[in-house]
């Protein structure tokens, strides 16, 4: 594993829907290069410690999109390959949705709508600390229907929470459909500036634009909390799973398996092999 | 018993244009029959589940006949304060439809699954709560619940494990139905959804005892349950739910009023799931399974 090349992280993720035969596939491909880049260049953890009290926070609010983020935990040492093998077998401590008791997960976070809140706890208790953690909280655009989004970003914006940066998976589905078509969004840069937030929207699978975002807005100190649109696509990496929301909670056969790790076995070519930092 | 639920909500949407189904982006295979024949009868609220109940509650209020559907972890644990001043406060007709109570959803974590749904909703006044343990009893069920005479819920739990009864349920609203004939009347066995097959296993395993079971929570026929437990030492009643609060709770509650057996309480006792696996392995995690409780059974005769 290389510094959380997308590519593998996919490869990981894929091991374990097939070996827990589990779902939620897409959700987790959408949001691996953003995990790929805090991993790799943001989120701090002094001396590579997952309960370090000076810890930089990631947030995952999707508790769902959790596959992605044990494939990050795995690379940084704190899973094993048995917990990657045996993903789902009775008696094992991985369950489907992100849950707090995992080490690095922050949040349990399978029901939607609470994890934002959380985080925004977290950055405000940095803040009363005087310390500069940041915290990153990934969320979905269809947990953006949830109120209590809205209640925590109005929160963050009221308490100046320049260190709390919302990273918004905007992959344009939910369980049932299309976000557009259930309960839309609309613009939601707009949306977040007009609660006060920096917000810039990127493409969500480009780790150099990413980054860049993630830099210029940790560079503006001025009491504004922040949020990336991250444009993304459900299914990313490979192809027949791609804007296919039946991804959402498709099983994996042998076949289909076999067919997704082989696109997976080189770097996508959409992000050049250069950005890896090697 | 799914696809009774299913028939049912769409025969009854059928017969009458005012029923409306709504759901939080859940129910992806469930309502695909419903949503071809009557799309215009189906809201998909989105994931937000609050708004989701005061926006039935309104449609109840202009003639509408709403049928809600969540898991029961989301309807009604996260709308609990809608479902009591939006719906409750008013007698409004809603229906709620509480899926994969219990631990049903195994290796989702405790966030998806719902032990104390009973408990919470019997403090409301007004509702009815409804826990059917197959086809029969969700038939019995949805014909009280879509009266539309007054609010409902109706909780489904691990729907897959067969049915118990035979014909259709023909008691009163509120009776328990006897599901096992004993000759030996030390103990009597109470349970609800997915417990009564167990219970029924126990009372022929451990013994040869009485099982009951208890389709209608609230509300429930209190003299019956007075007589059975005069006529018996030990009311053992079975939850896939937590002791704090649900039948076991209720049943104690009557038992001790009038005297009789002595009533113990099986179910979730008051933790969370641990680990992840198959639902079995919860329900062994849990001291659910046919083995822990017979070894229970031993240590109380």
């Amino acid at each position: 594993m290389n510094n959380f090349a997308p590519h593998e992280l996919r490869q990981t993720v894929l091991k374990m829907a097939y070996s827990g035969s589990t779902v939620h596939i897409g959700c987790a491909f959408s949001i691996i290069e953003i995990m790929s880049v805090l991993y790799r260049n943001h989120v701090c953890y002094p001396d590579n410690n997952p309960d370090a009290s000076a810890r930089d926070y990631l947030v995952l609010s999707k508790g769902h999109g959790v596959m992605a983020q044990y494939a990050c935990l795995y690379e940084k040492g704190w899973l094993t390959t048995f917990d990657i093998e045996n993903y789902f077998k009775d008696g094992s401590k991985l369950k489907g949705l992100s849950d707090a008791h995992v080490i690095g997960c922050e949040v349990t976070s399978g029901s939607l709508g609470h994890g934002l809140s959380v985080g925004v706890g977290m950055a405000l208790a940095a803040k009363l600390n005087q310390s500069d953690q940041y915290c990153y909280a990934i969320v979905g655009d269809g947990e953006m229907n949830e109120g209590t989004m809205w209640e925590a970003l109005l929160f963050a914006q009221q308490q100046s929470l320049d260190n709390l940066i919302v990273i918004v998976d905007e992959n344009g589905f939910q369980a049932m459909g299309k976000t557009c078509e259930v309960l839309g969004l609309g613009n939601l840069k707009e949306k977040f500036s007009a609660f006060g937030f920096d917000a810039l929207a990127v493409d969500g699978h480009s780790e150099t634009a990413l980054d860049n975002a993630l830099i210029e807005l940790k560079n503006k100190k001025n009491g504004s909390p922040k949020a990336i649109i991250a444009k993304t696509v459900k299914g990313k990496g490979v192809s027949f799973m791609e804007h296919k929301n039946e991804w959402h909670y498709t099983r994996l056969t042998q076949s289909t398996f076999a067919l997704a790790m082989a696109e997976l076995a080189t770097p996508a070519s959409s992000t050049s092999a250069s950005e890896h930092a090697q | 018993m799914r696809t009774v639920f299913a028939n049912s909500i769409l025969a009854a949407a059928q017969a009458d244009k005012k029923v409306l189904l709504l759901t939080g982006d859940h129910g992806y295979a469930l309502f695909d029959e419903f949503r071809k024949v009557l799309p215009e009868q189906f809201i998909n609220a989105g994931i937000a589940e609050q708004n989701m109940v005061g926006v039935a509650a309104g449609l109840a209020k202009a003639g509408y006949k709403p049928i809600v559907y969540g898991l029961s972890a989301f309807v009604p644990i996260r709308v609990l304060e809608q479902i009591k001043m939006d719906v409750c406060y008013e007698n409004l007709p809603v229906v709620f439809m509480g899926d994969g109570a219990g631990v049903v959803y195994s290796s989702l974590g405790s966030s998806h699954q719902s032990t104390e749904d009973i408990a919470v909703l019997r403090c409301i006044p007004n509702i009815s709560i409804l826990s059917p343990c197959d086809a029969q009893e969700m038939q019995y069920a949805m014909d009280q619940a879509l009266r539309f005479a007054s609010p409902h819920y109706v909780r489904m739990g691990k729907s897959d494990i067969g049915n118990v009864h035979t014909d259709s349920i023909a008691v009163p609203v509120g009776d328990l139905v006897n599901v096992r004939v004993g000759k030996d009347t030390k103990i009597t066995f109470v349970a609800t959804g997915s417990m009564v097959k167990t219970a029924m296993t126990l009372a022929g395993t451990a013994g040869d005892f009485s099982a009951w079971s208890v389709p209608s929570i609230k509300p429930i026929n209190k003299v019956q349950i007075t007589n059975l437990a005069q006529a018996t030492d030990m009311m053992i009643v079975l939850e896939e739910h937590t002791i704090a609060g649900g039948l076991g709770s209720l049943v104690a509650e009557i038992v001790c009023e009038t005297g009789g057996a002595k009533v113990i309480r099986l179910g979730v006792q008051d933790r969370f799931s641990q680990k992840c696996g198959s639902y079995e392995y919860l329900i062994k995690e849990h001291q659910l399974d046919i083995a822990s409780l017979l070894a229970k059974i031993e240590t109380l005769q």
